[in-house]
């Protein structure tokens, strides 16, 4: 297993390597800080592509969720269940990034519209689905519950976004978020999206690989009590 | 028979339980009568929410340990089947605990007593929340922490059906017309379908053994 | 330059929360390929035992 993919998951590496390293620059150097908010605002830069890869990853997760119902292959398991922790991990980032950024720029932390809304949300429904997994009485009822939980839970995200978006406009905010963007701004946007969605592949295909071989020493130890039960029976 | 009685000691508790939630929340809250009309909606709901999702819990631990799920598994029934029929079971049981907790809250709130409005708000919520409640409870019985599994699965996917019924509430107990919240009602509506017809799909996948 | 500590704040923790992922997934990868390393041996002895004593 490691050796068949050494070389595109060094590929892998070093173009996410390059891509990090070209999206610093661009963020730090090429990008000209923004008239209104200052030097803050570049941590959009990062938040928004940490953001579309949070969704990217749930979005993984439940196409594998079916595929997994479907097929029980579990590789496909692996990758829906490494696709969510990834997602989690950036899901926190997301609502961690968030506040930092907007306290300076709105002067408060938090407000319950429906972006930041639907963040949190997103995080419980995706908390709950490594909880069921972990809380499994044996790991192939984790697997089958959690693909549950990836497909209802994802379902549920636009429902929340629309549904809290429809409450918000009932009263109005002041958080307006001005469209449009400057050439150089969209493009450092890109890459750091591109950037970071090299990341999250590297990290889930780890992750994943790292879930197999958790199954494959349970295939191990499972086969190696057998074997122990046929010696004893033969002696 | 000792079934039937388990199931009532359990939609007895639940509406002791609600009606604990409704007067603990007056007190969280300020009670002058100009602001009561925001917060009692919130109120209503935070009390039939998690009245349900207790009574969810208990109904089918019940069941479990009376094994009957596993009788019913036996049967060569399709399993969307035994989902409804869950289904219906669940709907009725929060439903009775409504039909008790809302004049209450409502004599308690100097709230008009006739709400058929209300009343199909909370007839739309209880359907979403069953549909939800019912597979996740499947689910979260079958986990080494099944009492607090159910309410972390199921209170963020049940977010759109209660900001909607507290919506909507609210706009029932200001007197204002249909129109009005008839988003809200669609929301209730389409969330409903949706999550039936997921639920129905997704719940063979929970109970194969 | 005002509000860069948020700026640094912000970029710190993604950064950090990201490499001790990255840490983490490493030394699982170790310790699980030991315990498959270790499975595989033990397997391989029972397969083919010493003989008992006669």
């Amino acid at each position: 297993m490691k050796s068949r993919h050494i070389l595109r998951d060094n590929i892998l590496f070093g173009l996410g390597f390059a891509l990090m390293i070209a999206a610093l620059y661009m963020v730090f150097v090429y990008v000209p800080t923004e008239k209104e908010t200052g030097i803050v605002q570049r941590i959009f830069y990062f938040h928004v592509p940490v953001a579309w890869v949070c969704f990217l990853a749930f979005f993984i997760t439940f196409i594998f969720s079916i595929l997994y119902l479907w097929k029980r292959a579990t590789k496909w398991d692996a990758i829906a269940h490494a696709s969510a922790e990834v997602g989690i991990i950036f899901a926190t980032l997301v609502l961690i990034t968030g506040p930092i950024w907007a306290k300076p720029v709105w002067g408060i932390w938090w407000t319950w519209d429906a972006r930041l809304t639907t963040s949190l949300v997103l995080w419980l429904i995706y908390v709950a689905y490594l909880l069921v997994r972990s809380f499994a009485t044996e790991p192939e009822r984790g697997a089958r519950f959690g693909a549950v939980v990836g497909i209802v839970g994802f379902i549920d995200v636009p429902v929340v976004f629309l549904t809290v978006n429809l409450w918000r406009t009932q009263h109005p905010t002041t958080m307006i978020f001005e469209g449009g963007l400057a050439t150089p701004m969209l493009m450092t946007l890109l890459v750091c999206i591109i950037a970071f969605t090299v990341l999250y592949v590297l990290l889930t295909v780890q992750s994943a690989n790292l879930k197999s071989m958790e199954t494959e020493i349970k295939r191990l130890k499972s086969a190696q009590a057998e074997q122990e039960d046929i010696d004893l029976w033969r002696t | 028979m000792l079934t039937e009685l388990r199931t009532k000691e359990v939609v007895i508790s639940v509406l002791v339980f609600a009606l604990l939630v409704v007067v603990i929340f007056n007190f969280a809250f300020s009670t002058r009568a100009d602001e009561t009309e925001l917060v009692a909606p919130g109120i209503l709901w935070t009390a039939l929410t998690f009245g349900g999702v207790l009574g969810f819990n208990r109904i089918f631990a019940v069941e479990k340990e009376n094994s009957r799920l596993e009788g019913l598994m036996l049967c060569p029934v399709d399993r969307a089947v035994v989902y409804w029929g869950k289904l219906v079971g669940s709907f009725t049981f929060i439903l009775a605990v409504a039909v008790v907790i809302t004049p209450v809250f409502l004599v308690l709130f100097n709230l008009p007593l006739f709400l058929p409005k209300l009343a199909l708000i909370i007839v739309l919520a209880i359907i979403g929340f069953t549909a939800v409640g019912t597979l996740f409870s499947a689910v979260a019985i079958n986990t080494r922490a099944r009492d607090i599994m159910l309410p972390i699965l199921f209170l963020p996917v049940a977010v759109p059906v209660i900001v909607a019924a507290v919506k909507a509430t609210a706009l029932v107990l200001a007197g204002r017309p249909w129109g009005d919240m008839s988003i809200w009602l669609q929301i209730m509506i389409a969330f409903d379908i949706i999550y039936l017809v997921v639920a129905t799909l997704v719940f063979e996948f929970v109970v194969e053994e | 330059m005002e509000n860069l500590g948020y700026l640094l704040a912000a970029y710190t923790i993604i950064w950090a929360v990201v490499f001790g992922y990255v840490l983490f997934m490493q030394r699982k990868q170790r310790r699980l390929q030991r315990q498959i390393n270790l499975l595989k041996e033990s397997m391989q002895k029972q397969n083919s035992p010493t003989l008992p004593n006669p």
